[in-house]
C-alpha cells in the first residue's frame, strides 16, 4: 500500500508541522508518496527536511517515491538549490526534472550540501566564505567581521549532524527577500538530519536528572538553554551556546525541531513560540537559522 | 604556526580550523612535541575560521592538561570571539600577544594577571614605562 503525503505548497519552518503530521500517520511496511507538485515555494529548511524524510522512509521500508513540483520554474529553482542531486539517491523521483547547473545565482549561498563527516564541515565552511562575505556585508549590512562569525555558526550547526545524529543531513544556506515577515532581506541556514535526536541523544546523560520531565522538549531545552552534552568531558556544549551569543548580537533567529517538540529564541521581530511539545513526531532534527538585514542605525 | 600543523593534520588543504576531529588532530600533533608543564607559544598566522569546538578542542584542552602557560600571537578578531568565552566558561586563560607587541589576557579574568607576573618574574616579559608588558625574548 502507498501512503500520500503532501508537500506543503508554501514549504517552509512554519508548515513544517502539517508535513509532519502527515509524516507521522504513515506505518511500518508503507510505501511512501511525497507529493511536491503543487508545491509553488520552499525555503531551504522545507528542503533539507524533505530530504530527511526520504531517508527516514526509505530506511523502513520501500525507497519512498517524490512527485517533483509541476510547476517549471519552482522546479527549476529547486534543482538549483541542489535539491534534486541529493533527491535522487533517496526517491525515486517522477515529474520533469530540469538538467540544470546547481547554484548558479547569488540567492544560494550554499545548495543543499550532504554532510556526513568532518570533512564535509570543513568544505562548507570554505565554501561559504567564499560567497557569503559580501551577501553578508554588503546587502545585509553586517560588519565584515560577521562573516567568520557566520562561518561558525554553520560549522557548529553541521558538527551536530557528525557528532550526534548517527546518521547524515543536509545543509543548505539562502539569502532571500523575508517581505512576509520582515520586509528585510536575510540569510538563512538549514540543516537537517533523520538521525536518533536530541532525547535520545542526551538521554543516557540528562534522562535521570530530569525525571518525569523528561522528553524531546526537555532535551532541547537542556541543550540549547544550558549548553549540556550528551558527553562527559568538561569542555562540550560549545557549538549551541556559541551560535546563541552570534545570533543574539545580530538579532538573529535559531528555531530547533527534534521529535515532537520545538524550541526557539525569539528575536523582537519575531512572535514565533520559545517551547512546544507534542508536535507531530518527525525523525531526527531539523535547525533553522535566520540572520536578518541589519536596520539603519 | 598552527597553520603548519593544520595541513599535517588533515588530509586536504584548509585553512580553517573547525571540528572536533580536526582540532583533537591539531592539539595531539602539537602535544608530541611539547613537554608537560611548558610555556608554550601559538602563531595563528594564517588560520581562517576557527570554530568554538576547535578552540575548545585545542586552546582550553593544552592549558587545562598540558602546558603551564600558552602564548597566542596572530590572533584576529573572530579567533578572539571564539577562544574567550571557551576559556572563560572554564576559568582557563591564557595571553595573547597584540600586534603592537603588548601583552594581555584572554579568558576568564581572574587567572591572567597571574600568568603576567610570572613571565616578568621569569625575565621574559617587561613592563614598559606606560604599563604594558612585551616579550622580553623571541
Amino acid at each position: 500500500m502507498t501512503r500520500l503525503i503532501e508537500v506543503p505548497t508554501q514549504f517552509d519552518d512554519r508548515s513544517f508541522d502539517q508535513f509532519a503530521a502527515s509524516y507521522a500517520q504513515a506505518v511500518d511496511g508503507e510505501r511512501l508518496l511525497f507529493d511536491a507538485h503543487a508545491a509553488e515555494w520552499a525555503s531551504p529548511y522545507g528542503l533539507v527536511g524533505l530530504l530527511a524524510a526520504g531517508e527516514a522512509a526509505a530506511r523502513k521500508g520501500e525507497r519512498p517515491l517524490l512527485t517533483a513540483p509541476a510547476n517549471p520554474d519552482v522546479v527549476s529553482y529547486w534543482a538549483r538549490a541542489g535539491f534534486f542531486r541529493e533527491a535522487a539517491d533517496l526517491f525515486e523521483v517522477h515529474g520533469k526534472v530540469p538538467k540544470v547547473k546547481v547554484a548558479v545565482e547569488s540567492e544560494v549561498l550554499l545548495p543543499v550540501t550532504p554532510v556526513r563527516a568532518a570533512e564535509d564541515v570543513h568544505a562548507v565552511v570554505s565554501t561559504i566564505q567564499q560567497r557569503a562575505s559580501a551577501i553578508l556585508s554588503s546587502e545585509l549590512g553586517l560588519d565584515p567581521k560577521a562573516t567568520m562569525g557566520f562561518a561558525m555558526a554553520l560549522s557548529e550547526s553541521c558538527q551536530n549532524i557528525v557528532e550526534h545524529a548517527g546518521t547524515g543531513g543536509w545543509v543548505a544556506v539562502q539569502a532571500y527577500n523575508w517581505r512576509r515577515k520582515l520586509a528585510r532581506r536575510v540569510v538563512v541556514i538549514a540543516v537537517a538530519d533523520a538521525g536518533v535526536g536530541f532525547r535520545h541523544s542526551l538521554e543516557p546523560t540528562q534522562a535521570k536528572r530530569f525525571g518525569e520531565r523528561w522528553g524531546d522538549a526537555a532535551a532541547l531545552e537542556a541543550a540549547l538553554i544550558q549548553g549540556v552534552s550528551r558527553f562527559r568531558d568538561p569542555g562540550r556544549g560549545q557549538g549551541l551556546a556559541g551560535i546563541r551569543r552570534y545570533l543574539a548580537r545580530w538579532e538573529g533567529k535559531v528555531a530547533i525541531r527534534s521529535g515532537s517538540a520545538r524550541i526557539a529564541i525569539v528575536p523582537r521581530w519575531d512572535d514565533d513560540v520559545p517551547l512546544r511539545d507534542g508536535l507531530p513526531a518527525f525523525p531526527g532534527s531539523q535547525v533553522l537559522l535566520i540572520i536578518p538585514e541589519q536596520e539603519a542605525k | 604556526m598552527v597553520q603548519a600543523v593544520l595541513q599535517q593534520s588533515v588530509s586536504g588543504f584548509y585553512t580553517d580550523l573547525v571540528t572536533r576531529p580536526t582540532g583533537r588532530a591539531v592539539r595531539e600533533n602539537i602535544e608530541r612535541d611539547l613537554p608537560p608543564g611548558t610555556i608554550a607559544v601559538m602563531d595563528f598566522t594564517g588560520v581562517g575560521c576557527l570554530d568554538y569546538s576547535c578552540a575548545d578542542e585545542i586552546v582550553a584542552k593544552l592549558v587545562r592538561d598540558k602546558v603551564k602557560m600558552l602564548l597566542l600571537r596572530g590572533l584576529t578578531d573572530a579567533h578572539r570571539e571564539a577562544i574567550e568565552p571557551v576559556l572563560a566558561g572554564a576559568g582557563l586563560a591564557v595571553l595573547c600577544e597584540r600586534p603592537d607587541g603588548a601583552l594581555e589576557g584572554l579568558g576568564a579574568s581572574e587567572p591572567a594577571p597571574a600568568l603576567l607576573d610570572e613571565l616578568v618574574e621569569r625575565r621574559l616579559a617587561a613592563r614598559n614605562p606606560g604599563g604594558s608588558i612585551r616579550l622580553t625574548a623571541a
